[in-house]
């Protein structure tokens, strides 16, 4: 899996975002009371401008901390009951439709179809579901105030705080009630549509002992399927009839067998290992040059793509991992290695054999190493090493694993390629231990939560917007919202002049002029005019990305893992058969909560604001 | 009551009931008919488009996919398609090859009837994505995959021969010509899959590649030649084929008279590429015409030679050749396949020199003849730009050279000449037998010998020169082993040395 930023962990995350969500949170807060005593002080003068920002501010905090639960409750339940009029619930026919017709857009041949089919669900699920919880927000409450049925609500009495949150908790149950019949949908869909068996006929095998004939029982037979999904196994079955497949796109099959001589006839169940859940544990990646100096990164083969670095093979140039924290009761087995490494070759040398490699461990304190163990590079597959318990060292030695390698919980990993002339390729997340594995299930559920976040925040943002805007104008402006959730790091890299072109004023001077972008443009009055203005836009482009929630995907994606709005999207974990990190669904729970407590304040002051609520 | 605004409404709904007639006549849609009933042409429109082959129709296949896809972009099909390139190029980036796919296929349903799109696509599958693997495994199977992405275009594309002709080139030249081109040779015979109930012994990649060649030209001449931008390269790659298959089998060891058999075909099917007409239906283009255009053109120049005072094209070239200087004269008398790069650059040049215009040869000639003498000047004029032509395409597929090549190759003393060779080969590298290797390999050598003797200009040829060169220098290597320092004084193939820019 490709993941181009580290998470942080959670103490260290909240330590950078929590002051600076408070600086946002703060900044914002002031601005609009600056702003709104401005309007006041136009209209009635500094002195009353003053006594009403004063009186709102009170009554809010009044209102607020006399928050009925069960009135909350009953807006709520009525929020779910209007939204069942609606008729909401057909989005899950539109989603069966979609879920139908899926099967023309996806190629279940392709040579690695389980990231495709999850890729697919997830991504179809998060963009019907935030478009349905946009419709239902946005509109709901200027229906209410067009059609004076909001009076009937605030006359009860109901506070406008109870009203909002009502709103956005009954909304957000309907959509999550939606979400979880889509997600077991999405499970069926997946395990369905890739669910096949193969044909296997006693004709494609041949007995690998010659003495008999197949069919005789007493040999091994081995062979080939037939294909299907655009794919075929190499079986070898076993004196008993049963047997296994080899691995292709990603999974095997268990082969039974029944009946005698020519008669007999194979039975290949059902796919199995497709789906993972890997919880794996990363370690530090460093680097050492080909004289075996350390440097600080390896070295790039022209690629535009700078995720992995190289080390040239056959010199002394390495690349080591140093683990932390390993527990000898959570590897009972070996160690589990895990590693999926670039090959660059700059000659073609014997290309009936893949470039060999090696690699070492290492007890950090000592420095005592293991002897090498040579692999064959496997590129865009992972390579699954188990190193013994109990191994030899470089001079022969035998030792253990745990009592002579592993100091304190550390271990290295030291790496290099043997072929001189070829290289290998690697990023931190391309070597792994794997303790264990956890449930797909789960993780599966654990990425619809992400998804249930996002729709959270689209929820209350729906909500938020429509206690001052009118219907069509809310929802303009909430999917507005959403569609620059998914630009934020676009508007980051924009704000912070990474992108090539500069900012939104020179990207207009260029596109009149026709200039490319790659072309410095003169320094003449115009462009030092043009970049003043892209510098002040920036200031707003960096202050807008800080408001919008993040609904980019983390897996593969350049984030600053400090900020407070980090990613929320969690489909690349799922489709690539790794766990959800619980510390990052934490981090993403309280990034949504950052959001929620101020889009809450924001639309409960707004309604209060307003006539229909005094 | 005002009745003024309900008799505008009636008199607009009357207009609006007069136009549906036109309307009608104009976009009634063709329909198919039936055992129930017949079908209908549909309106003017309709049958415009049916007559010109514009309907999408006519193109090929429709697949619901991709009018489903279309329709749910809601007219934004070009942002869908510009959206889905930037994605595409993104997952090619982080080297995704299961989402570009993916995207791929996306791309080619909203844009099926675009023969370059999916051109371009399969390329990014059979050369870009396959170059990015290091197992050869995995560099064919994205081979196949840009095969097999061309054959779902060309179903929907059934008037682009272009496409066809693409798949061809990747099954025959991308497969064949490859670093790991025998592995995928090996890899193609075993893909059932690909293949499907073609026998293994048919499952030869350049054989197969020729087929789609062929598919092509078939395709093409069901439409009288549209899509085929240049028929020069579209109908070489046939032919080429057999002879690309040829060779290929005496690499594999292949030396029999299957490898004669191979390179017969061969000859016969060049033949024949050199008598078809790559030109235009106002002129012809034959590669076969070069001698027949030649001959033209001398008839005429004995008519000029005959108009009064007489033999005035050798006059006025006798006076031309005076005036060139000695290196020239040297280059022209050379044979044109055995001239070095500056004698071909000194041999054009006074070639260019001695060329009669038809301005001079009018001024020689009587005054009353000078009518005819310009008429016959400008009919010559034409001939050599046409002839200038013929030769520039013979010359860009390398036609004698092949032509020759095949006539040479299919000869059993050719044959002879080159399993000498391998079994040399094979007693120096493999048996490490270098007493033995020495043996055949003069064997070979004279063999070779007798065989270039009747084959001139394929003595003299670049190519050939520099494969006899390159096992002149492993015999060298060779006798240096055995400790002999040169060459035997009457070594065959002396003057291929001798002739070689490094000269050793």
């Amino acid at each position: 899996m490709v993941l181009e930023t580290d998470p942080l962990p959670l103490s260290q995350w909240l330590s950078g975002a929590l002051p600076t969500w408070l600086f946002v949170v703060g900044a914002v807060a002031f601005g609009w009371l600056l702003l709104g005593f401005l309007i006041s002080t136009l209209k009635n003068g500094p002195g009353k401008a003053g006594d009403n920002i004063f009186r709102l501010l009170s009554g809010a905090v009044t209102d607020l901390a006399h928050i009925s639960p069960r009135r909350v409750y009953a807006l709520a339940r009525l929020a779910v009951k209007e939204s069942s009029r609606k008729r909401v619930f057909a989005g899950l026919g539109v989603y069966l439709v979609i879920l139908a017709f899926a099967i023309w857009f996806l190629d279940p041949r392709t040579n690695d179809p389980v990231p495709l089919y999850l890729s697919f669900v997830l991504t179809a699920t998060t963009y019907l579901i935030l478009i349905m919880s946009l419709f239902l927000s946005a509109f709901s409450l200027p229906a209410d105030i067009k059609s004076h049925t909001i009076y009937t609500i605030v006359t009860k009495p109901v506070r406008p705080s109870e009203i909002v949150l009502g709103r956005i908790i009954g909304f957000s149950v309907v959509c999550t009630a939606m979400l979880a019949v889509m997600g077991f949908f999405s499970y069926v869909f997946v395990v369905r549509g890739l669910s096949h068996t193969h044909e296997l006929a006693l004709s494609n095998l041949k007995a690998v002992k010659v003495t008999a004939e197949p069919g005789d029982g007493g040999e091994e037979l081995t062979g080939f399927t037939e294909a299907a999904h655009g794919h075929r196994h190499e079986v070898v079955i076993g004196p008993d009839g049963t047997g296994r497949t080899d691995v292709a796109q990603g999974h095997w099959h268990e082969i039974t067998s029944s009946g005698e001589g020519a008669n007999r006839r194979f039975t290949i169940g059902e796919p199995q290992g497709q789906f993972h859940a890997r919880v794996p544990t990363y370690g530090k990646l460093s680097f050492k040059d080909r004289a075996g100096q350390p440097t600080t990164k390896g070295i790039n083969v022209g690629n535009e793509w700078t995720y992995r670095s190289y080390i040239d093979g056959g010199t002394r140039a390495s690349a080591t991992w140093k683990f932390e924290g390993l527990n000898e009761a959570d590897y009972p087995d070996g160690l589990p290695l895990n590693m999926t490494i670039r090959v660059f070759r700059s000659h073609k040398g014997d290309i009936e054999k893949t470039v060999l490699g090696s690699y070492i461990l290492r007890n950090p304190a000592t420095g005592r190493t293991s002897e090498a163990a040579n692999f064959n590079a496997k590129e865009y597959a992972i390579d699954e090493e188990l190193v013994p318990l109990r191994l030899k060292d470089a001079n022969g030695n035998p030792i253990s694993l745990f009592g002579d390698l592993v100091a304190n919980g550390e271990l290295e990993v030291e790496l290099f390629c043997l072929a001189p002339g070829q290289y290998f390729g690697m990023a931190r997340p391309d070597m792994y231990l794997l303790p264990h594995e956890g449930s797909f299930v789960a993780n599966l559920v654990k990425g619809y939560v992400s998804i249930w976040l996002e729709m959270l925040l689209i929820t209350a943002f729906g909500v938020m917007w429509s206690t001052f805007l009118n219907g069509a104008v809310a929802m303009l402006a909430t999917f507005a919202t959403l569609v620059t959730g998914f630009y934020v790091l676009f508007l980051q890299q924009l704000g912070r002049d990474e992108v090539v072109g500069g900012g939104p004023t020179e990207a207009i001077f260029r596109l009149a002029g026709q200039t490319s972008i790659t072309v410095e443009l003169d320094e003449t009055l115009t462009t030092g005019v043009i970049k003043g203005i892209d510098d002040v836009v920036r200031i707003g482009l960096r202050a807008a990305s800080n408001l919008v929630p993040n609904f980019s995907e983390i897996a593969g994606t350049t984030y600053d893992p400090r900020a407070f709005n980090i990613p929320m999207g969690d489909a690349g974990f799922v489709a690539d058969g790794f766990d959800i990190p619980p510390e990052l669904l934490i981090q993403q729970m309280i990034a949504t909560a950052c959001f929620l407590v101020p889009i809450f304040l924001i639309g409960f002051l707004c309604l209060k604001m307003r006539e229909v609520a005094q | 009551m005002n009745q003024r605004p309900f008799v505008r409404k009636m008199i607009y709904l009357g207009l609006i009931a007069a136009l549906l007639v036109p309307l009608s006549l104009l976009s009634m849609p063709a329909r198919r008919g039936n055992s129930q009933e017949a079908g209908s042409k549909g309106g003017v429109l309709a049958q415009l488009r049916d007559k010109n082959r514009l309907s999408q129709a006519n193109l090929g296949e429709i697949d619901p996919t991709s009018e489903t896809i279309k329709l749910v972009t809601l007219g934004l099909r070009g942002i869908a398609t510009f959206a889905l390139e930037n994605k595409a190029t993104e997952y090619k980036l982080k080297e995704d090859w299961t989402k570009l796919k993916a995207t791929l296929e996306q791309i080619t349903k909203l844009q099926p009837n675009f023969p370059s799109v999916w051109e371009n696509e399969a390329w990014n599958l059979s050369h870009n994505i396959s170059a990015q693997f290091d197992d050869y495994h995995d560099r064919y199977y994205w081979h196949i995959e840009g095969a097999r992405f061309l054959q779902d275009g060309i179903r929907h594309n059934e008037t682009a021969p272009r496409l066809e002709w693409y798949l061809g080139w990747i099954i025959s030249y991308k497969l064949g010509r490859a670093d790991e081109h025998l592995q995928f040779r090996r890899l193609f015979r075993e893909d059932t899959d690909f293949n499907g109930k073609r026998k293994i012994e048919d499952r030869d990649n350049w054989l197969v590649g020729r087929e789609f060649h062929l598919a092509a030209e078939d395709m093409a001449a069901r439409h009288e030649g549209r899509g085929v931008n240049n028929p020069l390269m579209f109908y070489y790659r046939a032919p080429m084929c057999r002879i690309d298959y040829a060779e290929a089998l005496e690499e594999e060891g292949v030396l029999d008279e299957k490898a004669g058999a191979a390179w017969d075909v061969a000859l016969r099917d060049w033949i024949e590429f050199g008598k078809r007409d790559l030109g235009t239906p106002d002129q012809s283009e034959r590669m076969d015409d070069i001698p027949i255009v030649r001959q033209q053109i001398e008839d005429l120049y004995k008519q000029l030679g005959e108009l009064p005072p007489g033999d005035v094209p050798n006059k006025l070239r006798a006076e031309k050749r005076a005036k060139l200087a000695d290196k020239e004269i040297a280059s022209l008398e050379k044979a044109p396949d055995s001239r070095t790069l500056d004698e071909v650059q000194l041999a054009t040049m006074a070639e260019q020199k001695l060329a009669l215009g038809a301005d001079e040869v009018e001024k020689a000639v009587d005054r009353e003849h000078r009518d005819e003498a310009r008429k016959i000047s400008t009919k010559v004029d034409d001939l050599k730009t046409r002839l200038t032509k013929l030769e520039a395409t013979r010359d860009h597929v390398n036609y004698d050279y092949w032509k020759t090549r095949c006539e040479m190759e299919r000869r059993p003393d050719t044959l002879e000449a080159r399993r000498l060779t391998t079994q040399a080969d094979h007693a120096y590298k493999v048996d490490n037998d270098l007493l033995a290797a020495q043996k055949l390999y003069d064997q070979a050598f004279a063999q070779w010998d007798a065989v270039l003797k009747e084959f001139p200009t394929l003595r003299r040829n670049t190519i050939v020169n520099e494969d006899m060169m390159v096992l002149i220098r492993k015999y060298r290597v060779l006798l240096d082993k055995l400790e002999i320092r040169e060459l035997p004084k009457d070594f065959p193939l002396q003057d291929i040395i001798t002739a070689h820019p490094t000269g050793q």
